[in-house]
């Protein structure tokens, strides 16, 4: 018993020291969005007084409100097309299985291994041509169909009973039914991990949008951060309010995600 | 295809019924990536024939592939990202392998805080995130510091003004920065391990290194394949710790292939067409890998 | 059931989206796979028609202009200023400018330009000058030429508008000034026994000889810069009005008498402790603001830097920087950074953008009175003598600054920055990085030479 229980008290410690180098960043963010800039550059630690002063700032000088919607809004719209074209993919390539499938699956994950620098201008060319520059649909088109998503489903279907299919088969449900009557709840802990990776990825997503949108009104909550640092002048503590702002809904998601993922459904497999 | 479908409906059988209805599935996501993905490809191959700078281009056949291989900063670039490839990636993995299967331990309190603490650094902005590091490692930095007070150093040293200790901060930035990135991955595919199987294997008398070794990392194999294929991939494309972290520097001793290329293409004066080349010998390496990955990894037992 | 709707309307909207995409693809591949000029312009000029009938917001009218720059307490301000000028004459003139990082900016620019999709850019930009000859070298169908436009360019330094002229063309309106200055906290200069005027009019022995009492008596180094970066360097070589290119635009840097002394000046002073490196902008600013160095050196830029640090007020001083020793034609005056405005061929209404920018920063001492509050002093010459330029700025001993730069700016040397110059810059970086190192000055320049000479091919 001592042993477990030592073993138990390596495994706290560990955790709460990876824990706090985790996390040292964002307090420190939180610290700095408190601060003067001046008072940032010299690398205080401790909490200041100006957070209203950075706040009203960086809300009157940036779009902020707007900006988050746009990055709301084009990650939202993104994860819920995407999950749902990469999870009926994934899901088709694993449980209809043969070998012409795996062929393609094996094809399709070539196309995540080019550097995006040399597919952009042509991508550019194709959504400049279209009209479509500076809308949501330019945002979201590149990135809706990933290999990777379609693999992550695709190796969590190889988990997934055909026991269940069969049952439901011969209950005389379709395929689509069971689809999303069997697989969509059975799966939802890497429907929320996926979701979570998703999420990010379009929020954090830079490169593109910084080509396409050409008008303040719909730039993204990351283009809101480095245009703050553009200038001949960095305000450090207005800069760490908002890369804090721009942080912030990634960590609520996953935090309200986390449980949905890590801890997993019981009921529907078993 | 689905409009001669409809008389022969009837007689296909069963077989043949739900293959074609995989077919239906997979295909949006199917085209979306052939337009999005395969067609843009396919317009930079074309393109990585072509020489010249800037909209002169013109046809040159393979001298793009043979310059790349007589210009020393790629070349450089090319082992920085081995390098970090070779040491980070497996590191990183086993790193977020351990944490997963502490976190998914039932009994462990707090696991909610611990495992958002843990992906909190991917979801940090990368601005902030440059900054704190380069600070942390300055030859006054915090780092420096404990190490001075520990004894160990005498004056600060600059790690990022050494080739290799520069090359060292930017391996640790990124385990620090993606292990919670992947741990996600494993704590989401252990949930498709029923946790009985622990419990029997508890019963049986097995420690938790057995455990570990004979339950977790085998029936986590699709998950650790997919995880291996994405690191793989995204360390050769490692892009913003060599700007951002380095800027590629000491003399290029950190700079990535995808930093290089970069820059080729919107820093200097613009040569698409080797920069499509130099990408495209990524596309390789990478495909070569992942062809080996999944060739070791990928077998439905 | 729903969901089964809902998810095949999806799939069609999307294929339909994406037929309609490569539709108009495939027609523009044609074009620009081809070299011919002409059609790249028709098909540019066939994208105008188009956008100028979906009446985007850009080309609203006849009376508003779109513009792309990056500070929004430095040229945005000077450009919003400047429309509020161009306004009293012109009261239905609007001018929209679009917050872009110059980064941002420079991508646009190439994407578009490589693309043939000139109508993605605004009316005019706002462009670093280091990068002016790169892009209107590779682009020269991006930009218009301003040399018959009215401005008169004469009233401009000479060393900045040679930025932004390309086969003796003018392809840009200089705005903001990047005079060198060398800033020195003269509380610091005093515990070492010095005034600021031991520090003006010297040269770089002498910088060293006095930075080594200093650093010896206060233990602050007079000056810190970014390892890895060509600034400092830069600045040094173009005090003497060398560069590292020659007229043919080849590269010049084995054999470049100035260049080599530059760069043993520069290790001397690291060698010495009175130049420290860090490792980033950020940290070069704390340097400053944590009253870690007794000084700097650098564009006339950073005094907005400098000033963040209220509590410092009255303790800095301006002065030339030091000039070099044993070179030809070695001056106390440099330049480093700045930017000019460039009209871009997407402009629907040329005449309007020449006219606005020939009666705003190249005709109206007014629109720099108002903007020199943000710090953005001008190269416009007239500008010099306006009583604005002339008062006092208590933040630095009560000096008459602006004016200072002004002249600072006048006595400047020109630069050759060529086609690559970034590349150039970037091997001299790294030359110098070994050379600190210990590795040898010539060889160093020739490794330089041939990385530049490479990336050319």
């Amino acid at each position: 018993m001592t042993k477990t229980k030592r073993a138990n008290a390596l495994m706290y410690v560990v955790l709460t020291i990876v824990s706090l180098i985790s996390v040292f960043p964002l307090y420190w963010m939180l610290i700095s969005s408190t601060n003067k800039s001046v008072d940032v550059s010299r690398g205080t630690m401790l909490p200041g007084t100006a957070f209203f002063d950075n706040w009203k700032v960086l809300f009157e000088n940036s779009p902020v409100p707007s900006a988050m919607w746009n990055s709301f809004k084009y990650a939202l719209i993104l994860t819920f097309c995407a999950l749902l074209i990469c999870s009926l993919a994934g899901y088709g390539f694993e449980i209809y299985h043969d070998k012409g499938k795996d062929t393609v699956m094996s094809i399709l994950l070539l196309a995540m291994m080019v550097p995006f620098v040399a597919t952009l201008i042509p991508l550019f060319r194709m959504f400049s041509a279209a009209k479509l520059l500076d809308t949501t649909v330019a945002f979201i088109l590149p990135t809706i169909s990933t290999p990777f998503l379609i693999m992550m489903f695709r190796q969590s279907a190889r988990s997934f009973p055909h026991d269940i299919i069969e049952a439901a088969r011969i209950d005389g449900l379709n395929e689509i039914q069971i689809f999303f009557r069997m697989f969509f709840p059975t799966m939802r802990s890497t429907y929320a991990a996926a979701m979570t990776i998703t999420f990010m990825n379009a929020w954090n997503n830079y490169l593109w949008p910084k080509v396409i949108m050409t008008s303040d009104e719909s730039i993204t909550m990351p283009m809101l951060v480095a245009n703050l640092t553009e200038g001949y002048v960095t305000d450090y503590g207005v800069l760490m309010l908002a890369v804090l702002l721009c942080s912030l809904p990634t960590v609520i998601i996953f935090f309200l995600l986390q449980k949905s993922f890590a801890e997993g459904i019981t009921g529907a497999v078993k | 295809m689905s409009q001669t479908k409809g008389a022969k409906k009837r007689k296909l059988s069963l077989e043949k019924k739900h293959n074609l209805t995989g077919w239906i599935f997979l295909t949006p996501a199917t085209i979306m990536i052939a337009v999005m993905s395969f067609w843009p490809m396919i317009q930079a191959f074309i393109l990585s024939f072509q020489t010249g700078k800037a909209n002169k281009l013109k046809f040159g056949g393979f001298t793009n592939y043979i310059r790349m291989f007589q210009d020393k900063d790629f070349m450089q670039s090319l082992s920085n990202t081995f390098f970090y490839l070779i040491i980070q990636v497996p590191v990183m993995l086993i790193l977020a392998l351990i944490l997963a299967s502490m976190l998914n331990n039932k009994n462990l309190r707090f696991k909610g805080l611990f495992r958002t603490a843990i992906f909190l650094p991917c979801a940090t902005s990368l601005v902030s995130y440059a900054i704190i590091f380069r600070s942390l490692f300055g030859v006054d930095g915090f780092i420096n510091s404990v190490l001075i007070k520990l004894g160990i150093l005498n004056t600060g040293y600059n790690f990022l003004g050494n080739a290799t200790s520069a090359k060292i901060v930017i391996i640790i930035a990124l385990i620090w920065r993606w292990t919670g990135y992947n741990m996600v991955f494993y704590l989401s595919g252990l949930q498709n391990i029923e946790y009985s199987v622990y419990e029997a294997a508890k019963i049986d008398g097995a420690s938790p290194m057995q455990t570990f070794f004979k339950i977790t990392v085998p029936l986590l194999k699709p998950t650790i394949l997919l995880t291996t294929i994405m690191s793989t991939n995204g360390t050769l494309q490692l892009f913003d710790e060599s700007v951002n972290l380095t800027k590629g520097g000491p003399s290029n001793a950190t700079i990535t292939m995808s930093h290089y290329i970069y820059d080729q293409s919107f820093k200097y004066v613009p040569k698409f067409g080797y920069a499509a080349a130099m990408s495209f010998l990524i596309f390789i390496l990478v495909a070569i890998l992942a062809f080996i990955q999944m060739k070791v990894g990928d077998k439905r037992d | 059931m729903k969901r089964k709707i809902l998810s095949a309307l999806l799939c069609v909207a999307m294929t339909a989206t994406m037929l309609a995409g490569c539709g108009d693809k495939a027609d523009d591949s044609k074009n620009s796979d081809s070299d011919t000029q002409q059609e790249a312009d028709n098909n540019a000029g066939d994208d105008k028609q188009e956008a100028a009938d979906d009446a985007g917001d850009s080309e609203g009218g006849g009376n508003k202009l779109t513009v792309w720059c990056w500070d929004p307490a430095f040229n945005i301000n000077a450009m919003e200023k400047a429309g509020e000028v161009y306004q009293k004459e012109h009261p239905d003139f609007t001018v929209d400018v679009v917050e872009t990082p110059w980064d941002d900016i420079q991508k646009k620019l190439t994407t578009a330009a490589t693309s043939g999709a000139l109508d993605t850019l605004p009316d005019i930009i706002l462009m670093q000058d280091n990068a002016f000859q790169k892009n209107v070298i590779s682009y020269p169908e991006a930009f218009v030429d301003l040399t018959d436009s009215g401005i008169d360019f004469s009233q401009f330094g000479e060393a900045k508008t040679a930025y932004s002229v390309i086969d003796g063309k003018n392809y840009g309106v200089p705005f903001d000034n990047g005079a060198v200055i060398a800033a020195y906290r003269t509380d610091v200069l005093e515990e070492a026994g010095f005034k600021i005027d031991d520090f003006t009019d010297i040269t770089w022995d002498e910088y060293l000889e006095k930075g080594k009492t200093v650093l010896e008596k206060t233990g602050k180094p007079l000056l810190s810069c970014q390892a890895g970066e060509s600034d400092v360097i830069m600045m040094m070589l173009q005090s003497c009005g060398s560069s590292l290119f020659d007229d043919d635009g080849n590269p010049a840097m084995v054999d470049n008498a100035a260049l080599k002394k530059v760069m043993e000046t520069y290790n001397a002073l690291k060698e010495a402790g009175v130049l420290v490196e860090v490792n980033d902008w950020d940290q070069y600013i704390s340097t400053m603001t944590t009253e870690t160095v007794a000084g700097t050196i650098n564009g006339c830029w950073i005094m907005a830097s400098i000033k963040t640090a209220n509590d410092q007020s009255g303790k800095w001083a301006i002065t030339n920087m030091p000039k070099l020793v044993d070179v030809e034609n070695a001056t106390n005056f440099s330049n480093n950074g700045g930017s000019s405005w460039a009209i871009t061929s997407n402009c629907q209404n040329v005449d309007l953008a020449k006219d606005f920018l020939a009666s705003t920063f190249a005709g109206s001492v007014e629109l720099y009175e108002n903007i020199i509050e943000s710090g953005a002093i001008a190269t416009y010459l007239p500008a010099g003598d306006s009583d604005v330029y002339g008062k006092a700025d208590e933040f630095f001993g009560g000096d008459a600054v602006s004016a200072k730069i002004v002249e600072y700016a006048g006595k400047c040397p020109s630069n050759n920055t060529g086609v690559y110059y970034y590349e150039a810059r970037n091997a001299v970086a790294i030359a110098m990085q070994n050379v600190v190192q210990g590795a040898n000055v010539d060889d160093e320049l020739k490794a330089a030479q041939e990385t530049v000479e490479f990336n050319m091919e």
